[in-house]
């Protein structure tokens, strides 16, 4: 297991993929304008770029080696400048398997370790087979799972698991009310509007050059509603021994393997016209790397186990991610109103020794739960308007991206009470995960 | 003001700490006044640039007097198991830091605190979320309460 290995020979093509495909469009429009002109300056500069990317991926294919060794994964790469990475791989949050459309083609998958740092961009090994992914990251599993390597890790590890187990299907999102979702959410509102505006400004003016100026912002927006159907669409979630294991894609596929203990926070979101429809989305936040500027979109976005689903759905993944979570049930005190006459009437939370639970949110409800060992600090923050009226919030970090758990518009003799306990509450809870 | 436990000890940070934000407030003040001062006078009349730069001197004073209360709001108690850090007027908030939960500490002294032999201390835990800083406190007593910090930190160390 200790020898070293390389990547795929295929992956600097699927590496430069992306860019060749643009390039391909740019060389095209570049072969047809200049077609009349005659003129091949520009075809042959295009021409030596692809070249100069594809000997570069190339070259960096041919530096590039990992090794698996005493529970740390290796990766070396780099010519001029020798990097040399080391992954222990009792500290990986999640193993992802990622397939973009040119890699499917070619039977290709790229593999992403993330690790809990904030900054550092998880490993990544660009590409194996398939087949290899997978079976890679069934053992980098089950050696971050092994006795020896929980050094520093909290949380329900469970026993080292035959890997690979039988799994248990917990849900799969319905296209046609995947799309249907999209559309009514605000992402979907968006592109409707642009749309539009679009046409109208065709039909009114007859003229379809006036909106190229804003032809760039209208694609992009359009485009952000189709990442989110690309990512998100045939979402299936499966519970295995080594965790929930993840997989959606239409062109580009993940898989990924969300590990117990490793969640940071629950999240449940009902926008407007969704409850008309009893329709839901869960969200569950990790700890990981802000992502790298090519799926930033991705990154902003936490993960959802359940894109579009009913609220029984909803409550079975709750059930399956936490253990008997309570119920936001104790409203805030009517004075609130003032202070938040909009979001008043979904003002809530409730606490055991194990979750915090609080619901909020003005037209969408957000109903979000924070299992109490994972809280990193719990803040007290008082407002002027809410000093007038007797009230404060309660806000719990915990290590994900972007979730808090937020108690809002408390009496202020509660609000200082929770600030009271919690941490106790919290130490508890930590302290019993450090046992188990 | 404070909420909990009323047997929580505050500390201060120095009484220094005034000095420094109001020699900070007037190396902000006086330049932007000049600036300010100048703009109006070369765009509008020389009337302009007066009233202008003298606007801004008055609201640089204005922010003086509400700089004593916003020092005196800082506070922060070393309780048994975690940090409680207190600060603010306008909106008051009150963080609660376990000692477990931090994963670095640094102690960042800018020139304004530098010359007055003051540091500021922050504490960072995995989550982004969580600001917990104690500035205006003297050099020696910062790099103490930093090692302090990093041994219980330690002691009581947790995983995400």
């Amino acid at each position: 297991m200790a020898s070293w290995h390389r990547l795929h020979p295929l992956s600097p093509l699927v590496r430069t993929g992306r860019h060749l495909v643009g390039l391909g469009i740019v060389l095209l429009i570049l072969i047809f304008a200049n077609h009349s002109s005659g003129d091949g300056g520009n075809f042959i500069g295009d021409i030596v770029v692809v070249g100069v990317a594809l000997v570069a991926g190339v070259i960096s294919w041919l530096v590039t080696r990992w090794q698996v060794a005493d529970g740390v994964l290796r990766i070396d790469t780099g010519l001029i400048r020798r990097d040399s990475r080391r992954f222990p791989l009792s500290q990986v949050q999640a193993i992802d398997v990622v397939q973009t459309g040119l890699a499917r083609v070619l039977g290709l998958a790229e593999l992403r370790l993330r690790m809990a740092g904030a900054d550092s961009s998880g490993g990544r090994l660009a590409c194996l087979r398939l087949a290899d992914a997978e079976r890679l990251r069934a053992q980098l599993l089950s050696m971050a799972h092994a006795p020896t390597a929980t050094v520093g890790a909290v949380g329900p590890t469970g026993p080292p698991s035959q890997v690979g187990g039988p799994e248990r299907p917990l849900f799969r999102v319905r296209p046609e009310r995947l799309a249907g979702a999209i559309i009514l959410s605000r992402t979907g509102a968006y592109a409707a509007a642009v749309i539009v505006v679009v046409v109208l400004v065709i039909a009114l003016t007859g003229k379809p050059g006036v909106i190229a100026p804003f032809l760039a912002f209208a694609i992009g927006v359009v485009l952000s509603v189709w990442r989110q159907f690309n990512t998100e669409f045939g979402t299936v979630v499966a519970a295995a021994p080594d965790g929930l294991r993840l997989r959606s894609g239409l062109i580009q596929t993940t898989a990924e393997t969300i590990r117990p203990g490793r969640v940071q926070a629950v999240r449940i979101v009902e926008p407007l016209i969704w409850r008309a429809f009893g329709w839901c989305r869960l969200e569950v936040d990790i700890a990981g790397p802000r992502q790298r500027r090519e799926n930033r979109s991705e990154g902003q976005r936490l993960r959802a186990l359940i894109p579009v689903g009913s609220r029984a759905e909803a409550e079975q993944m709750l059930g399956e991610l936490l253990n008997a979570p309570p119920r936001p049930s104790r409203r805030a005190p009517g004075r609130a109103r003032w202070k938040a006459p909009l979001s008043y009437h979904f003002l809530a939370w409730a606490g055991d020794d194990h979750y915090v639970t609080a619901a909020r949110g003005r037209v969408c409800r957000q109903t979000t739960w924070v299992p109490l060992e994972k809280v990193q600090s719990v803040r007290w923050v008082q407002g002027p308007l809410q000093r007038r009226l007797d009230l404060a919030s309660v806000r719990l970090d915990v290590a994900g991206k972007r979730v808090t758990g937020s108690i809002q518009d408390r009496d202020v003799a509660e609000a200082g009470e929770i600030l009271a306990r919690l941490p106790d509450l919290a130490r508890a809870a930590r302290a019993r995960g450090l046992v188990r | 003001m404070t909420v909990g436990d009323p047997g929580i000890r505050w500390q201060r940070p120095s009484h220094l700490l005034l000095r420094a934000r109001r020699i900070q407030t007037v190396l902000v003040t006086v330049p932007v006044a000049l600036v300010g001062g100048l703009i109006g006078g070369t765009a509008g009349s020389a009337a302009i640039g007066l009233g202008v730069g003298i606007g801004l001197v008055v609201a640089g004073l204005l922010w003086e007097r509400f700089l004593a209360r916003r020092v005196a709001a800082w506070g922060y108690a070393e309780r048994h198991d975690d940090l409680m850090v207190k600060r603010g007027v306008l909106i008051r908030r009150q963080s609660v830091i376990p000692y477990g939960r931090m994963q670095f500490i640094d102690v960042t002294a800018g020139p304004v605190e530098r010359s007055l032999g003051l540091a500021t201390l922050r504490m960072h835990t995995a989550a982004a979320a969580s600001d917990a800083r104690i500035p205006g406190l003297d050099k020696a007593d910062a790099a103490k309460l930093r090692d302090q910090l990093a041994a219980l930190g330690e002691a009581q160390a947790a995983g995400l």
